[in-house]
């Protein structure tokens, strides 16, 4: 059952260099054949300086840092118990290999909801705001975590 | 070719293309894990998703299915105009299920001078259950 005193903690900050090789193996295992995350030459002859991350690319420092499952155990979630029931991204600034971004994730509300059947559920929002090398903000990242209880 | 919509060209009511994919290979769960970092065994592992209650094995990750959400929005939109995407995890993705994804423009405005458009997304199986369904924004260039 998660603990629902811990509302608001922030965690150690995530620091990851984006590498354009991560960029193309996101999208190559996503089956995205879209060649400006393939290919550097694609991408620049669409505009942008580099491979651009694709638009779910933040789940990769989230998952590689070990930051999800250290952030479960902390809030005392049951693991087997959880699920993802919601994501969403806001992109301020384009990310793209060789930036180095820091996102500090926070726990920015907790809550107990039953549902229509009755059973009960905790329900956990964390936030990260991702900043790059030169301190620009460069996107938000909130997931919906939801324990079944 | 450079890959351009521009606002004045994109209605309320309009649909995006539509991306069909699949059937999905329980290989394709591999590739994202290692991709993406989940190495939850539920995605991966028939025995452990048994385990925890998949009477039919492993399931899909939510976050492949929001990629391949992603992957129509910015076959369609050009990435640098996506400004927000979010979705909620209707349903699980098994595999050898074939996901399509649709969507349609919601909303236009024109918001602090940046010409905003807003879309529905949602991604089904081949029977009709709904997987993610979501909303996406995305700021386009305008002729004028």
């Amino acid at each position: 059952m998660a603990d629902l005193s811990k509302v608001g903690t922030e965690y150690s900050p995530i620091t990851w260099e984006v590498e354009r090789g991560k960029i193309r193996e996101l999208a190559k295992a996503i089956g995205d054949p879209n060649p400006i995350y393939l290919d550097k030459d694609a991408a620049v002859a669409e505009g942008y300086e580099d491979t651009p991350v694709s638009p779910t690319f933040l789940t990769v420092p989230m998952m590689w840092a070990d930051k999800m499952p250290a952030v479960i155990n902390d809030l005392k979630i049951n693991f087997m118990m959880v699920l993802h029931g919601e994501e969403e991204y806001e992109y301020y600034q384009p990310i793209y290999p060789g930036d180095v971004i820091t996102g500090t994730p926070k726990v920015t509300k907790m809550e107990e909801k039953t549902s229509k059947s009755g059973s009960k559920m905790d329900m956990v929002t964390m936030e990260v705001v991702y900043t790059n090398q030169r301190g620009e903000k460069v996107a938000k990242a909130r997931s919906l975590l939801v324990e079944r209880k | 070719m450079t890959q351009v919509i521009y606002y004045e060209d994109v209605n309320v009511g309009d649909a995006m293309p539509e991306l069909v994919k699949g059937p999905l290979q329980k290989l394709q769960h591999v590739m994202y894990a290692g991709a993406s970092g989940d190495f939850n065994p539920l995605h991966t592992d028939d025995d452990f998703a048994k385990a925890v209650g998949m009477k039919d094995g492993v399931i899909a990750h939510g976050m492949l299915i929001m990629g391949i959400v992603g992957q129509a929005i910015t076959g369609w939109i050009p990435r640098k105009d996506l400004k927000k995407f979010g979705v909620r995890f209707a349903g699980m993705t098994k595999p050898g299920n074939t996901i399509s994804v649709t969507g349609s423009v919601t909303d236009k405005r024109v918001d602090d001078g940046k010409n905003i458009i807003v879309c529905e997304v949602a991604a089904k199986d081949e029977n009709g259950d709904v997987k993610v369904t979501g909303t996406f924004e995305a700021a386009l260039p305008s002729k004028a």
